[in-house]
């Protein structure tokens, strides 16, 4: 297995709410993991320290190893910039920016990089549109505006604007919990799809779609990672109790 | 509070208990027609018919509880074994119509070697308590019990292949000899079956998959 993120003794606190506890986990390169748990596990949070998304909330801390390709994310030096860059964020709601085109949308984060060149930034936006599988449903209008998209649309909009500046990683936090069942199956195939050349860690609240999507399955509960695996070993044969209970939903 | 699932699962497993229960009348009337002659043959065919229409009638619900419900863990497991002891019980039933057949056909074991007569029992006797096992092991899902059989079936393994030898010593008649081998053949496989249960119910609890053969 590559080894994508060594997370050591990672811990999380809004305030003095203490929201991971000590986790460590290897995530593996070019595979999906799915962070599964009740609300309010800490799974969000989770993925927010894999990017340094997390200090961004005032009165946040972390304290532990994040190592991406070699380098701990927190140590004194790294730019938390260039991390976010090197490890994508899609959210649960899609959020294109209303007043830009489906082309601006997708150029804006090379453009706010220093990216000008015309041809350039053509391609870059093409390359990521085919690979959000949008390409062929946008090509002809790429001006109009990213808000008139269907909700799976602005969704893989969101997708391509993520891809576009070349990460190696993408989180995705609950993302197609906001879509009807179609646009979802398109979200989780494209997922799949990526897993070839992307590392790719989500958030789910529906265990089928963790069973459906993911390589690996991480199980939080309060803010503790109770068991983690190969997805086909914790759905058919969970070790821990609390993590057999929560997927046959006898939590409680 | 009890899941949606629960009471589906529960009348499936109802299902497998009956299913258990007729598979092993089937057995017991099909032996006692060929040691003792005492006729059971449509009776035992009526039981092997139900059986069959049960392991279907499993099987199909058990698609249904996978497609209505996506279970995972042990609800996965415990839905998947069932089917397979659905079809274990229905061959149970099978092999009693075998058995009963060999009566029907060449007038099973009536006027054989005492020495026969009583091997057979014997080895009823063992097979029956493998299948007492294995509905017991399946009505509260106990390891212990499902653990135990694996010793039980290799004696009646063991029984087999020294039954064979001594019958080929002996120089019974052709009519004994055949309706004999086939009755311990069968009870062989009933045996293996039972074990085969066993082992479910063991993958049921605890997720290994063990064989008990």
């Amino acid at each position: 297995m590559a080894v994508k993120f060594d997370i050591q003794n990672l811990n999380a606190w809004f305030g003095s709410k203490h929201v991971l506890k000590n986790i460590n986990m290897k995530i593996e390169e070019n595979a999906v993991t799915a962070i599964i748990g009740p609300s309010g596990c800490g799974k969000t949070t989770f993925i927010r320290c894999l990017n340094r998304m997390h200090e961004i909330t005032p009165g946040s801390r972390v304290s532990g190893k994040v190592i991406f390709n070699g380098v701990n994310i927190y140590d004194n030096g790294v730019d938390p910039v260039m991390v976010r860059r090197k490890i994508g964020m899609v959210f649960q709601k899609p959020n294109p920016f209303p007043m830009m085109s489906v082309y601006d949308n997708v150029a804006i984060g090379l453009k706010l990089n220093g990216v000008r060149d015309k041809k350039t930034l053509d391609a870059a936006v093409r390359r990521s549109l085919e690979l959000a599988n949008l390409w062929d449903e946008v090509k002809d209008d790429l001006k109009k505006s990213g808000a008139s998209l269907s909700g799976g649309q602005q969704q893989r909009l969101c997708i391509a604007r993520a891809l576009a500046v070349e990460p190696e990683v993408l989180l995705m936090d609950e993302p197609c919990s906001a879509l009807d069942p179609i646009a979802t199956a398109k979200i989780e195939a494209l997922i799949r799809e990526l897993a070839k050349n992307y590392t790719i860690v989500i958030v789910t609240h529906n265990m089928q779609q963790a069973a459906r999507v993911s390589d690996y399955t991480a199980f939080l509960y309060l803010g503790e990672l109770i068991e983690y695996g190969a997805t086909k070993q914790i759905f058919e044969n969970p070790k821990h109790e609390l993590t057999e209970k929560y997927l046959t939903g006898k939590f409680g | 509070m009890s899941r949606i699932i629960d009471k589906d699962l529960k009348e499936l497993s109802a299902t497998l208990y009956r299913m258990g229960e007729l598979a092993h009348r089937a057995v017991l009337e099909a032996l006692i027609e060929c040691i003792e002659g005492k006729e059971a043959h449509e009776e035992v065919r009526e039981i092997a018919d139900t059986l069959v229409a049960m392991a279907d009638h499993v099987e199909d619900k058990a698609f249904e509880l996978i497609a209505r419900f996506q279970p995972v863990a042990s609800d996965l497991r415990t839905i998947k074994s069932y089917m397979k002891i659905a079809y274990d019980f229905a061959r149970f039933g099978r092999y009693a119509l075998d058995i009963s057949s060999i009566n029907k056909q060449i007038g099973g074991l009536r006027g054989c070697e005492e020495w026969i007569n009583s091997y057979v029992k014997r080895m009823s006797e063992k097979t029956l308590e493998m299948v007492r096992s294995s509905i017991e092991s399946l009505k509260s899902h106990n390891t212990q019990i499902a653990e135990k059989i694996s010793e039980r079936e290799k004696e009646v393994d063991k029984m087999y292949f020294e039954f064979i030898d001594d019958l080929i010593k002996c120089g019974a008649t052709i009519k004994c000899a055949v309706s004999s081998v086939l009755i311990i053949r069968y009870l062989e496989r009933i045996a293996d079956h039972a074990a085969y249960i066993c082992e479910s119910i063991i993958y049921i609890a605890t997720g290994r998959k063990e064989v008990l053969r």
